[in-house]
Order: C-alpha cells, then sequence, then structure tokens
C-alpha cells in the first residue's frame, strides 16, 4: 500500500475513533452524574432517617 | 423490565454497528477520487441526520411542555438536545478529520460548515442557559422558548448546500449528485444503529431527570426542618 | 389601531428615557468608535484589504455595540419594579417586545449612521457609493440583530449572570443574518450593486427577518408572564 493510501486510511482510523470517543465521553458523563445523583440521594435518605430517628 | 429493553437495544445496535463496519472496509469498492478516507461520511452524515432529529424532537418536547406544562416533556427536550449535540460534535468532528486529509485544512468558514457549527454553539447555549435558571418551571419554560427559536436554524444547515455554492461536497442523496446504489444503502443501513444508540441515550438520559427531581424532593424534604 | 399606538408608546418612552440620560447611547457609540479606531491603527489596512473586510469589521462592531444597548433594554426597567407594572398592565408582551424592539433599531441605527462617516475617514474607504441599497441592508440587519437582542433580552432579563449570557446566546443565533450583512456590504461599499448570490443573501436576510419577528411576537408573552 503506497504511502498517501497508508496515511488516508490512518485518517479513516482516527475518524472513526473520534466519532466513538465523543459518544464515549457521553456516556462517562452520564455515568459520572449518576453516580453522584446516587450518592446524594443516599446521604440525604441517611438524614432523614437521622432526624426521624431522633 | 424497562432496563432489559435498553440491554437488548444496546446489544443489537452493537452487533449492527459490528456487521456494518466490517461491510464497510472489506464488502464496498474503493471511491474513484478520495481513498480509503470516504468511508468516514457513512458516520459522517448519518451522525448529522440524527443529531437533527434529535433536535426535532427536543423541538417537538419543548412545544409539549409549553402547552401542557408536564415536567416529562422538559426531561425528554434536554435528553434529545444533550444527545443531539454529541452526535453533532461527532459530525463535525470526523468532517474535520476529512477535510484535513481531502482539502488539506482542518476548517473553512463555508456556509454548511458554518450553520452547523452555529447549529451546535445555539444547542450548547441551551445547556449554559438551564444552568444559569435554578427553579426547575421557570428552566423548563426558558430553555422550551430557546429551543424552538434555535430550531429555525436546522433547515438553514440542511439545505444550505442546495441553495449556495459552496466548498462542502454538493449533495449526493438529493439533488444532481449521485451515489452508488450500495453505498447508499450502506449510508442509510448505518443510520439505524445510530438512531438506536441514540434512542438508549435518550432513555438513560430521561431516566436520570427522574432521579435529580426525586433528588430535588429529598433536599426539600431534608432542609425543610 | 390601539396595538400599534400601544407599540409606539413603549418605542417613544424607551427613546425619550434613553436620550435624557444617553448611559447605554454612550458606552456604545464609544465602544463601537474605538474598535474601529484600534482596528485602524493596529492593521492600517491599505485600500485593498479596507475593501475585503469592510463588511466584517462594520457588522461586528454593530454587533458588539448592540449587545451593549440590548442588554439594557429590559434589564432598565427591573428597579422600581417596572418591569412587574408593564407586564401586568393592559399593553399585550408582544407589543411591549416590538416597542422595546422599535426602539433599539433606532438607536441602533443611530449609531451605525455615526460609524459610517468614522469608517470612512479613518479607512479612506468611499462607502456610499450604492447609497440605496447599503440603507436597506443597514435597515433588515440591523432589525435582525435587534429582534434577536431584544428578545434575548426579555428572555434573561431575571437571570443572575445577565450580562455573560446575553451576548453568549444572541451571538451564535445572529450568525446567519451577520454574515448575509457583511457578504452585501463588502460588495456595496466597493460599489457593486447586487446581482445573483448577493441577492440570495439579501432574501435570506428578510427571511431571518420575518421569521424572527413573528417567532419573537409569538414566544415574548410565555418569557415574560409564563
Amino acid at each position: 500500500m503506497g504511502d498517501a493510501a497508508a496515511r488516508n486510511f490512518q485518517y479513516l482510523a482516527y475518524g472513526l475513533i473520534a466519532v466513538w470517543a465523543i459518544l464515549a465521553v457521553y456516556v462517562l458523563t452520564l455515568v459520572s452524574r449518576e453516580r453522584r445523583i446516587g450518592r446524594e440521594i443516599e446521604s440525604l435518605k441517611r438524614m432523614i432517617e437521622d432526624r426521624e430517628g431522633k | 423490565m424497562r432496563e432489559k429493553i435498553l440491554y437488548i437495544l444496546g446489544a443489537l445496535a452493537a452487533l449492527l454497528l459490528a456487521r456494518n463496519i466490517w461491510a464497510m472496509l472489506t464488502g464496498l469498492p474503493d471511491e474513484a477520487f478520495q481513498g480509503a478516507i470516504f468511508r468516514i461520511i457513512f458516520f459522517h452524515v448519518p451522525a448529522a441526520f440524527t443529531c437533527f432529529l434529535l433536535f426535532f424532537v427536543a423541538l417537538i418536547a419543548s412545544i409539549s411542555y409549553l402547552k401542557t406544562g408536564r415536567m416529562q416533556w422538559d426531561s425528554l427536550a434536554v435528553s434529545a438536545t444533550e444527545a443531539g449535540l454529541a452526535f453533532g460534535a461527532a459530525n463535525l468532528v470526523s468532517g474535520m478529520i476529512w477535510a484535513r486529509i481531502i482539502w488539506g485544512i482542518w476548517w473553512t468558514w463555508d456556509w454548511r460548515l458554518t450553520s452547523m457549527l452555529v447549529c451546535w454553539l445555539l444547542y450548547a447555549g441551551y445547556l449554559v442557559l438551564r444552568r444559569a435558571v435554578e427553579e426547575p418551571a421557570q428552566r423548563a419554560r426558558l430553555s422550551a422558548v430557546l429551543s424552538i427559536l434555535s430550531f429555525t436554524v436546522v433547515p438553514f444547515v440542511f439545505f444550505s448546500i442546495k441553495w449556495f455554492r459552496t466548498q462542502h461536497p454538493q449533495p449526493v442523496l438529493y439533488g444532481e449528485g449521485k451515489m452508488d446504489a450500495a453505498y447508499r444503502a450502506m449510508l442509510y443501513g448505518n443510520w439505524v444503529p445510530l438512531l438506536m444508540i441514540a434512542a438508549l441515550l435518550v432513555a438513560v438520559r430521561m431516566r436520570q431527570e427522574r432521579r435529580l427531581r426525586e433528588l430535588d424532593a429529598l433536599r426539600r424534604e431534608a432542609h425543610a426542618f | 389601531m390601539q396595538y400599534l399606538r400601544q407599540v409606539w408608546t413603549i418605542a417613544a418612552k424607551d427613546l425619550r428615557s434613553e436620550l435624557r440620560t444617553k448611559e447605554a447611547l454612550n458606552a456604545s457609540l464609544s465602544f463601537a468608535l474605538v474598535i474601529l479606531l484600534l482596528f485602524s491603527f493596529a492593521f492600517d489596512p491599505t485600500a485593498e484589504m479596507t475593501r475585503e473586510i469592510s463588511g466584517g469589521l462594520l457588522w461586528l462592531v454593530f454587533a458588539f455595540a448592540g449587545a451593549l444597548l440590548l442588554n439594557r433594554s429590559f434589564a432598565r426597567e427591573l428597579e422600581n419594579d417596572c418591569l412587574d407594572v408593564l407586564v401586568t398592565s393592559p399593553v399585550p408582551a408582544s407589543a411591549l417586545f416590538l416597542g422595546k424592539a422599535l426602539a433599539n433599531w433606532v438607536l441602533l441605527l443611530g449609531i451605525e449612521a455615526v460609524c459610517l462617516p468614522v469608517f470612512g475617514v479613518f479607512y479612506n474607504a468611499d462607502w456610499a457609493r450604492q447609497p440605496g441599497w447599503l440603507a436597506l441592508v443597514l435597515l433588515l440587519a440591523t432589525w435582525g440583530i435587534t429582534v434577536i437582542g431584544t428578545m434575548f433580552s426579555a428572555l434573561t432579563v431575571n437571570l443572575r449572570l445577565r450580562e455573560l449570557m446575553l451576548p453568549m446566546l444572541v451571538y451564535p443565533m445572529l450568525i446567519p443574518c451577520l454574515m448575509a450583512a457583511m457578504q452585501l456590504t463588502t460588495a456595496l461599499v466597493a460599489g457593486q450593486a447586487p446581482e445573483g448570490d448577493q441577492l440570495a443573501w439579501l432574501r435570506m436576510l428578510a427571511g431571518f427577518d420575518i421569521i424572527f419577528t413573528a417567532l419573537s411576537v409569538a414566544l415574548v408573552e410565555t418569557v415574560l408572564i409564563g
């Protein structure tokens, strides 16, 4: 495969990786936000239980 | 039950993608002038279609929110917008990589690229606006209006390469350009898994909005004393 | 008929209020002139360069100046609860909006009218070669800036970071309008009457104005009242 053709394929790879990386980043932000929400809900539930326990 | 549907959807999408990528790289003949990089079009264009579709969904959701006042519509609007931004970014970046090797430049201010970027910035502004408003009903109302105003740009993007002679390649799916039948099939065919992924992202994000509302209620309860 | 009278009353009120204090007008005009002069100083453009950038430069200046002006549009009503009074008065929200947009339009046109001769002097540019067409482009594009800016002024009036949010939201929305204006102005300042592609830009500018005026009039009540 010639030099130009190889570079061409390289860029194709970059392109595909870029598309999937962007979607992956979004999924990761969703996941991390989910975790943060989970933690906050837990801590608030505990706070309410404590208060009711008193 | 709903979880299972989402997992199945995800698995289907992954399978379809794997099959498509394999077919893309081995099955189709090379495009005459551009070589291998041309195949990026199978993601570049469907990503744009998905992006516009999601913004359209956000438009409908925004109008529905203003008509009914139900928060579920607001959740759909923000979920669709976020997913739309992700696909839009994928479209822009894949386009830039293509441009770098074909035209030798990363960017040009031709009308189609400009309007796509503007579109992206508008909806990014939608997310920023949402951060600036704390009260949920006000946030939903203002961002619904912004979503409606922003959508007017989308048709501009879609039709701009037909109206103006620009550097971006002329349309191949409608208008004068012709595309080989196998290529066209692959292009539309690859749209399907992208749509599935979009549906997945929106569903997950909507569930998150529901959890956020739950969180809000708990917060108010906890701090009520 | 009464509707138009209401629009006119609001417009007159805003104009009178602004012309008395001249706060926003002075800030806006000074800013515009400073950019024009700094640019001329920094780049010292040749006649050739000036011909190429005239549209872009002028409309950037007008857009920045406009943002300063438009920010004040609804914000000035926040003191003494004037905004609440206006919103609950019998004047429909769309009339309030159009009145303010009209006032802003006149003010921004005034600023442009001052900037153009200054541009002519400092850039040695003969800008009035197609006065009719140029006037049309100025009127249309300025209305575009004004409509969007006033609408977003209403949208952001109650937000914390209003001064930041307004430009950030307005500029992307304005890009189609500004692009058309820049293309047309560059050609007109160079002395060419519009034809072919240029007429398409002009049609787009008109379309932009119509669409966003209609949308804003329809939506402003939701924004202000809910």
